[in-house]
């Protein structure tokens, strides 16, 4: 499974560009680590019933009611760029 | 006259009760010792001295008024740089929040303003919280203050440093696989790391969700639980949290201790073995029962752990695109913007975990990697649980050595990962674990034990290290720091 | 080249996204609300800003649940949340919380009605998700050309319900259909306001092309940007021949997505990879899981609403016909309430349909008005339609007492009482009468029995003057009739 791994389809998935330099180093790097975790992947491991969180507690769901949480400036704040109240970036394609 | 440089948290109270001195004497002096220190340790990003002193008159009004608002009111205590804190920089040591300040708190942090405590700074630590060195930081790393050529642990190596040498009183990290533990073994500190959902995450800026929680650094277990006591608790904006009864257990010499088989053979140096084994005696001594006890998926622990939590840390870093905060670069459409930020913010080993986790849950691959991972995650659980019906705590190293060099482990990402061998199995089960300081080896540098104990144990667990603490009676402190140049 | 015979059928599925009426968002407490200022109901969660976590909201489960159960499906009691990972601007976490393989809702169906022929349109499946925020493209005229996109996070985080049927439509107007019926099913459980103009319900179709005989369906073509129902069905019908001219001449389809284009009435391809997206769906961390009791769901659908099918099958056993009763079980409340109130008042149901659903709502829409004007009840209402019934006032008469009706409230029996709008149905008198015109109209008569019937109506109307009280006009026209030939 290893010998298929491309890094530069994985990076585009996590839409981080990689120069070549890091697309070489990543890629030995990430093998290492996956002929390590190689092991774990072989382990013939009982189908019982797998829960996210580790104490297996039930979801308490929530009221629903309104509270107050960003003003309109404490939400754009941090924005890079902004215009007419609206957040700013480059075109977007659908 | 109380000797502010040692000082614990419970001392420090009663000293300001009493009147002894006043909170703005005591921020002061974590203020001067931060002077002194920085310029070696840069375990501080922030320091936040002008709140903190008004923050001190507050609490010296309230002295007067015999209205203070608990054991941590006028402490000083310091806050690692992945917590939100209102109207501050929150970095998480990385280029792609340089510029972000938080618009909220974060609960831990709301709970401590509450409780009238003062904030020295916000500390570095490892890029998200992903290291074990603090090497990754962005802003350059921290020095252990027990001899500066050596690292301080990590990720909250910041938050360890400044506990080390008194900046503060006390500090908040956060473990995710060892990252308050670890740091704090390497320091020659206290670190506890809570019951998964004991404590918020509202805030806490995620890495991996389900391993990651918010935790003390202080002087002494009996600190730490102050602390513990302050920040925990049920959170409405936290669906992770617990709304659970605690437990308690055997505390003292009547706890029924286990020594991890697989956390004391292959993997951990001699020096650390020894000195594991010397506190065993102590405790038998005072007549702990010790046996030995065998958690055989411990040894795919680490393979576990780098599966699970760098597919979620994938999905919570997938944020962070230049959109809405943070840093954004050039680019002629959006996709291109992102691509481009996110490039030029993050760091090496933030990319690579980014990269496997994504790897780990595409297509095809889930089932052996992910999926696989979580199925042996309910091993582990199931172990632990299975153990903790013979024993009540479980005792092993912290860390498999003393701390090591700057750069030592860097070449093979592996090699670091292998340092999170005792402390992520904890993390694993969402089971409450804490490092306590012992001894120091040849080279100056401290040792420590890690006890582990059931779920919601935690008081216990506290309780039993304050024990542990008086048997082995550690009362060393770092001095190298001072000495360098 | 030899022509193929093919024989293609097409094959489509519809997939539906409806936003709740919920005060609250999905995972946050923010306010649902279309409001016209940008980024005003925003807190650190449905911002997706760093340390930030979802609780779920409890009544929008409720309302998933409700609408489950009306569709008939089962309901998944313990259900989960996964994330659904992609990297959108209007998308803040960069991933969408949403529901994978334990949606909320599986199986069940919802009947339609299409050229007076039932068919039950199959669910797969109803599952819960949030909404995005919202892109408005500048600069340039089209998608493509835009100079920069702005953002609006107010609907981020709406809780939305998906709803996906089984590919078992088989033309547009059953489409269509479809939307309609599940858009007042909606309505009348009051879980929407589902205006399509405002995007509360929006859809999306599937849609394939094979050849009769094939066993397998052909190449799936996903179509969006539909904002009608007449959009809906021109997309449809216009893909299905765009399909079917490629597969004549043998060329392959492309598994995309593609855009509805309303100006230029076609379908444009918009994905530049063709293909399915990897999701890399995982379980939500940051969410238990759910374990939906059997009191919750009894809770969330009690006071569930008659529903369209029932209510249509109900009025078809009253006597209406297949589409008067679609029609009247479609309209709003209160004319569906008046229609069932005046038929209790002993009027024939065919009357109290055609009165109810024509000369009122005609009446009311020239009036511009488009509420019931409050004291019309079943009462009055029907008491003029017995008259108009049992002939005691002609049906143009009623009309004008409708017209006094609708401004005040009235006796209809003793309003035409009052003007000597009753008609005679006397025989014997109006024979009298109708013997006095005629002796004094020899003339007209002859002209009568030469051809001339139009001059009928001339002998009816002076009939009509000489009487004291309303006559029948078609009574006496068919006796001057009898009397004349």
């Amino acid at each position: 499974m290893s010998q298929e791994f491309n890094i530069q389809e994985v990076a585009k998935l996590a839409l981080i560009k990689l120069n070549p330099d890091e697309v070489k180093k990543l890629s030995k790097d990430l093998e290492i680590i996956l002929s390590h975790v190689e092991a774990l992947s072989k382990l013939k491991i009982d189908d019982s019933e797998v829960t996210i969180h580790p104490l297996g507690i039930d979801l308490t769901l929530r009221e629903d009611e309104v509270e107050n949480g960003l003003n309109h400036d404490e939400s754009m704040s941090n924005a890079p760029e902004k215009q007419d109240g609206f957040f700013k970036v480059p075109p977007s394609m659908e | 006259m109380t000797d502010l440089n040692k000082i614990t948290i419970k001392e420090a109270h009663e000293g300001l009760k009493n009147k002894s001195f006043s909170a703005h004497e005591l921020a002061n002096h974590s203020f001067q010792i931060a002077a002194e220190s920085e310029s070696v340790l840069h375990a501080h990003l922030i320091l936040m001295q002008d709140e903190a002193l008004k923050s001190a008159q507050d609490t010296d009004k309230r002295v007067l008024k015999g209205d203070m608002l608990g054991l941590l009111d006028g402490i000083p205590l310091s806050i690692k740089d992945n917590l939100n804190l209102k109207g501050n920089g929150t970095t998480c040591s990385s280029k792609i929040l340089s510029n972000y300040i938080s618009p909220y708190d974060a609960t831990v942090v709301k709970k401590l303003r509450e409780n009238g405590t003062i904030f020295v700074g916000k500390t570095n630590l490892d890029e998200f919280a992903m290291g074990s060195s603090t090497e990754n930081s962005a802003y350059g790393p921290t020095s252990n203050p027990w001899d500066p050529d050596y690292v301080p642990g990590g990720s909250s190596g910041g938050s360890a440093a400044v506990v080390s040498v008194g900046s503060a009183l006390g500090s908040l990290g956060s473990d995710t696989g060892g990252s308050i533990r670890q740091p704090a073994s390497f320091c020659g500190v206290v670190g506890f790391k809570p019951t998964y959902g004991s404590v918020s995450r509202f805030g806490l800026i995620a890495f991996a969700s389900s391993l990651d929680q918010v935790g003390p650094f202080a002087r002494t277990a009996e600190d730490a639980k102050i602390i513990y006591q302050a920040i925990s608790g049920h959170d409405p904006k936290d669906a992770t949290s617990l709304n659970i009864e605690r437990k308690d257990i055997n505390e003292g010499s009547s706890a029924r201790i286990g020594v991890v088989k697989e956390l004391m053979g292959e993997g951990i140096a001699d020096n650390v073995k020894v000195e594991i084994e010397r506190v065993i005696k102590l405790l038998e001594a005072e007549g702990n029962n010790v046996t030995e006890v065998s958690l055989p998926m411990t040894k795919m622990a680490i393979s576990i752990y780098y599966l699970i939590a760098p597919a979620e840390c994938s999905a919570n870093l997938a944020r962070f695109d230049g959109v809405r905060f943070g840093l954004r670069s050039g680019g002629n459409t959006s996709y291109e913007m992102s691509e481009n930020t996110r490039a030029e913010g993050f760091g090496d080993e933030v990319k690579r975990r980014i990269l496997l986790g994504t790897y780990a849950l595409s297509a095809g691959y889930y089932d052996a990697y992910y999926g696989q991972a979580l199925k042996a995650r309910s091993q582990v659980i199931n172990e632990f649980s299975e153990v903790f019906k013979e024993v009540d705590y479980l005792i092993s190293p912290s860390t498999p050595s003393t701390a090591f060099k700057f750069g030592e482990k860097t070449s093979n990402p592996l090699e670091m990962y292998m340092s999170d061998l005792c402390t992520i199995p904890a993390n694993l089960a969402g089971i409450p674990a804490i490092s306590i300081p012992t001894g120091v080896d040849d080279l100056g540098l401290p040792y420590s034990v890690q006890l582990m104990s059931p779920e919601l144990t935690d008081i216990s667990l506290l309780n039993f290290s304050s024990y542990v603490e008086k048997i082995v009676g550690f009362n060393n402190s770092p001095t190298k720091w001072r000495k360098k140049p | 080249m030899e022509e193929k015979t093919l024989k293609l059928i097409p094959t489509i599925g519809m997939e539906t996204h409806i936003e709740l009426k919920t005060d609250s968002k999905m995972f946050c407490s923010c306010r649902v609300e279309d409001s016209a200022s940008p980024n005003v109901n925003l807190c650190p969660t449905c911002l997706g800003l760093p340390g930030a976590l979802p609780v779920p909201n409890k009544r929008a489960i409720e309302m998933i649940t409700l609408i489950s159960v009306s569709l008939n499906c089962e309901i998944t009691q313990k259900g989960m949340f996964h994330r659904k990972n992609y990297f959108y601007p209007d998308l803040p976490k960069n991933y969408q919380i949403s529901q994978f393989d334990f949606p909320i809702g599986t199986g069940g169906s919802l009947q339609i009605i299409v050229d007076n022929q039932f068919s039950d349109i199959e669910i797969e499946r109803v599952h819960m998700e949030e909404d995005t925020g919202k892109s408005v493209h500048a600069g340039g005229g089209r998608i493509d050309t835009a100079e920069y996109t702005l953002l609006d996070f107010n609907r981020s985080g709406i809780p939305l319900v998906e709803i996906v049927t089984k590919p078992v439509i088989k033309t547009a107007k059953q489409a269509v259909a479809y939307i309609e019926e599940l858009r007042q099913l909606v309505i009348d459980v009051d879980i929407s306001h589902a205006k399509l103009e405002l995007g509360n319900l929006r859809f999306d179709a599937n849609i394939s092309v094979a050849n009769e005989n094939d066993n397998e369906l052909g190449v799936k073509v996903e179509i969006k940007n539909m904002n009608s129902l007449k959009s809906l069905e021109r997309a449809i019908n216009h893909e299905i021949n765009r399909q079917s001219k490629l597969l004549e001449k043998n060329e392959r389809i492309i598994q995309e997505t593609r855009h509805w284009d309303e100006k230029q009435e076609k379908t444009i391809s918009m994905r530049t990879k063709e293909g399915s997206a990897d999701y890399r769906y995982f379980s939500d961390p940051d969410i238990p899981n759910m374990n939906l009791s059997e009191e919750f769901i009894e809770e969330a659908v009690k006071g569930i609403p008659e529903l369209p099918k029932a209510r249509r099958e109900r009025y078809i056993y009253l006597g209406l016909a297949l589409d008067e009763s679609n029609h009247i079980a479609k309209s709003k409340k209160w004319v569906r309430d008046l229609f069932e109130d005046v038929h209790i008042h002993r009027t024939n149901v065919r009357s109290a349909y055609l009165w109810t659903t024509g000369e009122l709502l005609g009446q009311l829409r020239k009036m511009n008005v488009s509420s019931k004007p409050d004291h019309l009840n079943g009462k009055n209402f029907g008491e003029l339609i017995s008259l108009v019934d049992e002939d005691k006032i002609s049906s143009s008469i009623g009309k004008e007492i409708l017209a006094e009706l609708i401004e005040k409230d009235l006796s209809p029996v003793e309003y035409a009482t009052s003007n000597n709008l009753i008609q005679e149905i006397d025989e014997d008198y109006t024979i009298d009468l109708i013997v006095q015109v005629l002796d004094a109209q020899e003339e007209i008569i002859k002209r009568i029995r030469n051809g001339e019937d139009k001059l009928i109506s001339f002998l009816v109307g002076e009939t009509m003057k000489k009487a004291t009280s309303s006559l029948n006009p078609a009574l006496v026209r068919e006796l001057i009739v009898k009397k004349i030939m």
